[in-house]
């Protein structure tokens, strides 16, 4: 189907040429055009682009009241000229020469369609989304599973941009078409932080304002519409509960209580994850930490007959790992937090006599304090989330997806909780050395835990995720208001990137160089649901959009039916 | 052997040659009470005509000609672009556009000679004229008439298909028609013999009655397109012709639909130099006749390699 012929009063080039549009047709951004070019000695060249901006004007008007002649005296001759830019995409076969001026610019359908944007050259086309023309969009699998490049970066501002709605999306794709994914998503493990509201702890429950017309846009991406099917639902427990583990959490109870004995805090190194501001690594409180963490490893003994819990006693007495012992008379045991303070302030800060140089090192003793004060905040905002008993840690073999709800956390504890699961899923892919099962993460609010500026163990982490989580099968979703506040590492290593409505400053900066200008613009304007998805195959971002959630977001959106009990 | 060459210097550096066709009429010639009324202004009126057709052409020098003939030495010619068209103005649709437009190219040799020039190309090819004398002036006096005659052609189609035609220029049809002749520069006083008075007293949008010269075909009569400011009496003026075929009462209702419909298409004089007299449609329709007259450079290139191309073979 012709739309208009390539305009030949100015050069038309390898990057981009105008159509001028015929009476009876239109053309409108995100449009899929195709071009034909006889090249001498070649034979024909296709050349695909896609539409950027959309013009129209009145020719023969020289002056702006011109219009008022044409169009409502009519007193005047003017012709009404409508034309489109188009981006070049692809030039098939690759012989790069610029589109003939005068030549005849169908629209792309079909297999041209398919070809405009690469998708007959992806061995896994996942769709990201569907095209203004309702078509769905790919993405190349291999750019995300690790196999020619790994994560995927969002940004967006906060409640229009629709990131995590987005991210969602994503991971049910993922999820759901096992036959593009094949092996990715064979045993796919998903982490995903609930860092505001409770927006994410609806996942499995069906949405109620989801209709028919939804579902049809769902159909059109190959995955049959439904709430996820496979999710467990973790929570921190309610501070100051007792013994009874109550989830934090308001609106629904069927949520598993998670937490971290004090042999679990021992063994995994978690105290480092006490020292997340970005401050705390300019000081030597960290070597402190560091002293610590491997002098608690060293002195950790079991208690008999309290589950987790532990005494520090010093190796020289001969203890060995795994042993149980009944504790002494007056000794101290380590049942959480606070009491491990407690136990840690006996070595390092004692309120009689020296500290024990073997736990200190020869810092200043000002240096002690600080640490000591840092340690005893963080027993008032997290130490609920450490407690001798059973294990209570996140099984993320559970389900496919797992959601932690960290919102009702203090800053500082939700830096904890993120910091030691990125480190259980990653040290449990380093040790496998495996990449398949994939395991991905999904993370709001990525410039809160790695920041352009300053240093942190999380921060450190998330670019070595970014960095060699690729090969691993460690994936990341990161998402951000502001891509310019997110450590560079963590940005540049996403093969995918997405942004939703842009800030208008934040859009002209430097992170947002894979826009053309002409989508920076329209980044302003973009509506919830609508993102633009740029790949490494496919030299230009793309616009998409992808449908409204068959899962609730909210408790209210909550369809009724089914078990009346749930929730209660 | 005569030899055909393209003159290499500027083709418009040549004689300028504005062809005047207007002679000052004698003293009693003039006819002013040809309408049976007072010598006073008239108030136009709309008669709500539907289609307003304005004629018009315009005309390029592309290159000058020389035939160089051993014989009678050499012998001036030109070769030219005109191009006529239309802007038919729909008033109840409220739209304008451009109609009938053709483009001619044409060739003229002084002396009765004659010469064929080759086509160069797609939409470039010129048709052969020829003057008897041997003026240079007279070349551009028949390239002048050639486009009158396009012009007058095309103005007789539209006034045959039920348009108001308003024809740039003075008027030379014989047959009755509604068509008027439109004439913007005023180098001569019709009134001189006084009763001139009244051009001063015609406000935007009034006429003067008919009158009639003793020996011309037609009628005429003044009308005011629009006060300009700092203006003199005759400023704004312009002088409309009929054909003399046309009954008197048929005449009259042309004259007060001119001074009602004319001044609402004048332009202003920031947007036009020769405003108000240059009509806003007639002003877009020589833009777009003077596009389609090609660019200047192009034809000339073609028109010398077509020249050429013929004298070696």
């Amino acid at each position: 189907m012709s739309v208009g012929h390539v305009i030949g009063s100015q050069h038309t080039s390898t990057r981009d040429f105008r159509v001028v549009l015929g009476e009876a047709e239109y053309l409108q951004l995100d449009d899929l055009v195709v071009v034909r070019t006889d090249v001498p000695g070649r034979g024909h060249v296709d050349t695909y682009g896609i539409v950027t901006e959309v013009e129209a004007l009145y020719e023969g008007a020289s002056f702006e009241s011109d219009t008022v002649r044409i169009a409502a005296e009519g007193s005047m001759p003017g012709g009404k000229v409508r034309s489109a830019q188009v981006s070049v995409t692809r030039v098939d076969p690759e012989v790069w020469v610029a589109p003939d001026p005068g030549g005849e610019v169908q629209r792309a359908t079909g297999d041209a369609r398919r070809k405009a944007l690469y998708a007959d050259e992806m061995e896994r086309p996942l769709p990201v989304g569907l095209g203004r023309d309702g078509e769905p969009v790919f993405v190349d699998l291999d750019f995300f599973d690790g196999r020619k490049g790994g994560h995927m970066s969002i940004s967006g501002i906060s409640g229009v941009a629709t990131k995590t709605s987005f991210a969602l999306f994503w991971l049910r794709m993922l999820t759901g078409r096992p036959d593009v994914t094949g092996d990715a998503g064979h045993n796919l493990r998903v982490l995903v932080f609930n860092v505001k509201g409770e927006d994410l702890l609806w996942l499995d429950k069906p949405n109620r304002y989801f209709t028919a017309e939804h579902a049809g846009a769902w159909r059109g991406l190959g995955v049959e519409p439904g709430p996820f099917p496979s999710v467990s639902l973790w929570a921190p427990p309610r501070a100051r509960s007792g013994d009874v583990a109550v989830p934090d959490i308001g609106g629904r109870q069927d949520v598993d209580v998670f937490a971290w004995t004090p042999r679990e805090f021992v063994d995994e190194g978690l105290l480092r994850f006490l020292f997340t501001d970005a401050s705390d690594l300019r000081t030597q409180v960290s070597f402190v930490a560091e002293r610590v963490e491997a002098q608690l490893r060293r002195y950790a003994v079991d208690v008999a007959g309290r589950a987790g819990a532990i005494v520090l006693r010093d190796p020289v007495e001969g203890h060995r790992p795994g042993d149980l012992v009944t504790p002494n008379p007056g000794e101290r045991v380590v049942t959480d937090l606070a009491t491990l303070v407690d136990a840690v302030e006996e070595f390092i800060d004692p309120p009689d006599g020296e500290p024990d140089v073997k736990w200190t090192g020869r810092v200043q003793a000002g240096t002690v304090s600080a640490f000591m004060r840092r340690v005893h905040a963080a027993v008032g905002r997290l130490g609920h989330l450490i407690r001798a008993g059973d294990s209570r840690r996140i099984d993320r073999s559970r389900a496919e997806v797992t959601v932690v709800g960290i919102q009702s956390l203090h800053d500082l504890g939700q830096r904890f909780v993120v910091g030691a699961l990125l480190a259980e899923a990653f040290r449990e892919k380093e040790r496998s050395g495996q990449r398949l099962p994939l395991s991905v993460v999904v993370l709001d609010e990525l410039n809160k835990y790695a920041p352009r500026e300053g240093q942190s163990p999380i921060k450190d982490m998330l670019i070595d995720i970014a960095q060699r989580g690729r090969s691993l099968g460690v994936l990341l979703v990161g998402a951000q208001q502001t891509a310019s506040r997110v450590a560079p590492e963590v940005l540049e290593n996403a093969a995918l990137r997405v942004a939703g409505r842009l800030d208008a400053a934040e859009a002209e900066r430097s992170e947002y160089g894979w826009m053309l200008p002409s989508t920076r613009a329209r980044a302003r304007l973009l509506k919830p649901g609508t993102m633009v998805v740029s790949q490494p195959s496919i030299p230009v971002p793309l616009v998409v959009d992808f449908p409204f959630p068959p899962w609730a977001t909210r408790k209210e959106e909550v369809a009724e039916g089914g078990d009346p009990f749930d929730g209660l | 052997m005569a030899r055909l060459h393209v003159e290499a210097w500027a083709p418009e550096y040549g004689p300028a040659v504005e062809p005047v066709d207007d002679l000052a009429p004698q003293e009693g010639t003039v006819e002013i009470g040809v309408e049976g009324r007072p010598w006073e202004p008239v108030a136009g009126s709309d008669d709500g005509v539907p289609l307003v057709a304005f004629v018009d052409g315009v005309r390029r020098i592309d290159a000058r000609l020389v035939l160089d003939d051993p014989g009678k030495g050499p012998i001036p010619g030109l070769c030219g672009s005109y191009a006529v068209g239309a802007v038919v103005w729909d008033r109840e649709r409220r739209r304008s556009e451009v109609v009938g437009a053709e483009v001619h190219r044409l060739a003229v040799l002084a002396g009765g000679h004659k010469a064929e020039i080759p086509p160069a190309g797609p939409a470039l090819s010129w048709s052969t004229a020829a003057v008897q004398d041997g003026d240079p002036g007279s070349l551009l006096r028949h390239f002048q008439e050639r486009m009158r005659h396009s012009e007058g052609v095309l103005a007789r189609d539209l006034g045959d298909g039920g348009h108001f035609v308003v024809a740039d220029g003075p008027f030379h049809q014989p047959s009755p028609s509604e068509t008027i002749g439109y004439v913007k520069t005023h180098h001569v006083d019709y009134l001189a013999n006084g009763h001139g008075e009244i051009i001063g007293r015609l406000r935007p949008g009034e006429r003067t009655p008919l009158f009639t010269i003793k020996g011309w075909e037609r009628y005429s009569w003044y009308l005011r397109l629009a006060e300009v400011p700092g203006g003199h009496s005759w400023s704004g003026v312009v002088r409309c012709e009929a054909a003399a075929a046309n009954p008197v009462e048929d005449v009259v209702v042309l004259a007060d639909r001119s001074a009602a419909i004319l001044p609402t298409v004048a332009s202003e004089s920031h947007l036009d130099p020769r405003a108000p007299q240059n009509l806003i449609p007639i002003a877009a329709l020589e833009r777009d006749l003077r596009h389609r007259l090609g660019d200047a450079g192009l034809v000339l290139r073609h028109l010398r390699a077509a020249v050429m191309r013929m004298e070696a073979a």
